[in-house]
């Protein structure tokens, strides 16, 4: 077993003509740094007394010295034939110790340095697992503390950082914000309203699940928030605002699984929505702080509304709205908590067809073969049950061949997002004026 | 001041200058001293040195005014230290390790070894047991901005055309990353402060915002990794550190006769204000209600970053305060940091080398007095 890393280091040394330093011999064969440099000793040594090959080495030399009546610290790395030289300027000689072995004599140091990079790159993670100081705390933190942490960080930062002339989350926000569509938000405002009811923990978990999304959308927490304060007063509700609740809608609808509320989240989401008002190139806002809140919504809503681009501006009843969002919410909701919550919602859609669904005529097209033995096309009228999330449900599922939205992976993102223009263009057209629906049907 | 630039003459027309060359120092004959509040102002002379105040301190002067309006000076006074909470009494040896100007990214990289070795040192890689052990009662690094080197700041991107540039990665680029690989290095061994300097990716008035998370990837999952502003102030063990990157330092270097740099960081402190030539010669962000660079609190430890040599002092003030000002020298260039001995106050400088071919003993670069 001695001998074992005494082959090892003659190895590199000799035959692969390397530059070995403690640091690389410690972190190729895994051992302590302490271990490597006593390894490194005892080959010098064990070689040095054999004489067979021409061996250089550099140490470490350190201590104290004076300096103009300042004793300072000094840490050197030394060739073999400086070594004594520079012990008997130190003062005092804390350590000496081996820093690398190598067969040609080294006129410049520069090497070492390019040796010990390369070996900390390939161990990166690992660095300091063989050193000999051990810090508790330095744990890498995981994924979720992570984002706790940074959301803890967002929010006190508007707050203190006054100096800051524009914050990092809501210059994120406020740039992709667009042309505000004050009008037909007016018009679904007074709508909104009996959403109102919806518990402010609907929105919660809502940001909750987009939290985890992505960091761009990180603004969008934050700026959700905001559409909750718009339903409890202000007038010139928007889009955004409209979309918030249709989710808030879905949610409520599947309230069982959303309920598992934190207060923290809540406090978390409140917070940003004090986020002073940044977007003051928009004088036709009201100055509320809320309202140009939830203009920072419009980036992601400006994602949702492409989708959606086709879809008029409703004006029928909130339930047509409602199947629409489960499945923004399925494309955007990639981790899986959010998936969990996903799931029920869009279950829900079938849970909410029990209310929107009912019977309908629906001019359908029937073929047979009559006694003639022609196929006759007949178009009748046909009663039939029909939701409208049903329908979506339906289609969005034909199309990703995947009935469970849940476990959809991320690369099915963009086919989910065809589809659900598709499905909320069908949906539309559906949803909304049944007669082209039949239209389409005819073909 | 004449010397001093002025935007509007380098623009006017009827002058018809170029711009000014930069300078070392931008103090002259011509000078003069004019003491000034928001109602007046009027032109100092006598026992005041014109050469040492810089604009923007606050003094109080003692003296009388002559018949032709200028007042001369008998005594002034500064606003002296702030009032300061004794640091609590520690059992064992405790130390911050400062360090600033790494100098990352540029051109020529003899720095690097210098670098690698203190790293070493400080996560306890370096050095026997009795080494390791001390460098084990390191409980916080803090560097002193500058991390990147000047030359990163190159923009080139501005004066050649385009297709020149375009797949041209902007120097910071590659510099950051390896910042980042050193810092993993250090964080997962013990905590690490890092504050932005004047050659760093992040805006140029003071105060300076930390450098962003999203540069550092590797190092910034670690808690222990605290990206800092600048200027600084840190609660370490109970002992306030307070500093800045040096610009301030620097700032009032070029504009008054005094030369070293922990004369005027003692000159500052005495000034209760961090940088008082701000925004005059310093960019600064214009602060309007309150300015936040006065010194409400006395410090324990008083740094500054980047300076050309090491050089620390014990002030002691009127009330029993007890500050110990620090220069941090330059990295890149003096292979020194300083290591500050929390219990007793004390500072130490630690230098680095490594032997170079073009001399035949190794390149000292250790200057401390």
């Amino acid at each position: 077993m001695d001998e074992l890393y005494l082959d090892n280091i003659d190895e590199f040394v000799n035959d692969h003509d390397k530059i070995v330093t403690y640091k690389w011999l410690s972190l190729t064969l895994g051992v302590h740094v302490n271990t490597a440099k006593q390894m490194l000793y005892h080959y010098l040594d064990h070689k040095r007394k054999e004489s067979s090959a021409q061996l250089h080495a550099t140490y470490l030399v350190s201590g104290k010295f004076e300096d103009n009546g300042q004793t300072g610290h000094k840490v050197s790395v030394v060739k073999e034939d400086q070594l004594e030289d520079f012990k008997s300027k130190m003062s005092l000689v804390v350590s000496v110790h081996v820093y690398s072995v190598q067969k040609a004599l080294l006129k410049d140091s520069g090497p070492l340095y390019s040796v010990d990079y390369d070996a900390v790159k390939d161990n990166l993670k690992n660095c300091t697992k063989f050193s000999a100081i051990r810090c508790a705390s330095a744990v890498p933190m995981s994924s979720l503390e992570l984002q706790q942490a940074r959301q803890i960080h967002q929010v006190p930062a508007p707050e203190p950082e006054h100096k800051k002339p524009a914050m990092n989350g809501e210059a994120n926000a406020s740039k992709p914000s667009t042309k505000p569509q004050k009008g037909i938000m007016g018009m679904f405002a007074s709508k909104a309203a009996p959403k109102n009811q919806d518990n402010v923990k609907d929105i919660k978990t809502e940001q909750k699940e987009d939290t985890p999304v992505a960091e761009a959308p990180k603004s969008k927490p934050a700026a959700k928030a905001n559409p909750m304060m718009n339903f409890f007063g202000t007038q010139t509700a928007k889009k955004p605002d409209k979309t918030e609740k249709k989710e808030e809608a879905a949610q409520s609808s599947s309230s069982a699984e959303v309920q598992r509320q934190s207060s923290q989240p809540e406090e978390k989401r409140e917070a940003p929505a004090v986020q002073p008002p940044k977007d003051t190139k928009k004088e036709a806002r009201s100055k509320s702080k809320r309202v140009v809140d939830s203009d920072s919504e419009e980036e992601k809503m400006e994602k949702k509304k492409r989708r959606r681009i086709k879809k008029p501006e409703p004006d029928s009843s909130d339930e047509d709205v409602i199947p629409d969002s489960p499945q923004q919410m399925k494309t955007r909701e990639l981790s899986p908590s959010p998936e969990k919550e996903v799931e029920p919602v869009s279950h829900s859609p079938s849970g909410n067809s029990q209310k929107t669904r009912k019977r309908r005529r629906v001019l359908k097209a029937r073929t047979f073969v009559d006694d003639e033995g022609c196929i006759v096309t007949e178009k009748c009228y046909e009663s039939e049950s029909y939701s409208e999330t049903e329908d979506d449900v339906q289609a969005t599922k034909q199309a990703s061949k995947d009935p469970v939205p849940a476990k959809r992976p991320a690369s099915h993102k963009p086919d989910e997002k065809k589809s659900q223009k598709k499905t909320s263009a069908n949906a539309n057209k559906g949803s909304k004026q049944a007669s082209i629906m039949g239209f389409f049907q005819k073909k | 001041m004449e010397l001093q630039p002025s935007i509007l003459r380098e623009i006017s027309d009827e002058h018809n200058l170029l711009p000014q060359p930069a300078r070392a120092k931008y103090i002259s004959e011509t000078d003069e001293l004019i003491l000034e509040d928001e109602l007046q102002r009027i032109k100092l002379e006598g026992k005041i040195d014109r050469d040492k105040c810089v604009t923007g301190s606050v003094i109080a002067i003692y003296g009388a005014e002559r018949n032709d309006g200028k007042f001369t000076v008998e005594d002034f006074c500064m606003a002296d230290l702030p009032p300061q909470t004794p640091r609590p009494v520690l059992s064992s040896d405790r130390f911050v390790l400062l360090a600033s100007g790494l100098g990352l990214g540029s051109s020529h990289a003899d720095s690097m070894l210098g670098l690698q070795l203190l790293i070493d040192m400080v996560t306890g890689q370096l050095g026997d047991q009795g080494e390791q052990s001390g460098a084990a009662n390191i409980s916080r690094v803090l560097l002193a901005g500058n991390l990147l080197s000047q030359s990163t700041q190159d923009k080139d991107a501005s004066t050649k055309p385009k297709y020149l540039t375009k797949k041209t990665q902007a120097g910071s680029v590659e510099a950051i990353r390896l910042l980042d690989e050193l810092l993993l290095q250090l964080v997962a061994s013990l905590p690490v402060d890092v504050m932005p300097g004047q050659y760093d990716p992040t805006n140029y008035t003071l105060p300076q915002q930390p450098l962003h998370r999203c540069m550092f990837p590797l190092s910034s999952v670690y808690p222990t990794l605290q990206l800092a502003s600048n200027p600084h102030i840190a609660n370490i063990d109970g002992v306030r550190f307070l500093g800045t990157s040096g610009q301030n330092v620097l700032d009032i270097q070029k504009y008054s006769s005094m030369e070293s740099h922990l004369e005027i960081l003692e000159e500052t402190l005495r000034l209760r204000h961090l940088a008082p030539t701000a925004p005059d010669t310093l960019g600064c962000f214009p602060f309007y209600q309150k300015d936040p660079f006065i010194l409400e609190e006395c410090p324990h430890v008083y740094f500054s970053g980047n300076a050309t040599t090491f050089e620390s002092k014990l002030v002691k003030g009127p009330d029993g305060q007890e500050v110990l000002l620090v220069t941090i020298p330059e990295f890149s260039s003096t292979q020194t940091a300083c290591l500050v001995n929390l219990r007793t106050l004390e500072c130490e400088p630690v230098s680095f080398s490594a032997f170079s071919a073009n001399d035949d003993e190794e390149s000292e670069m250790n200057i401390s007095h």
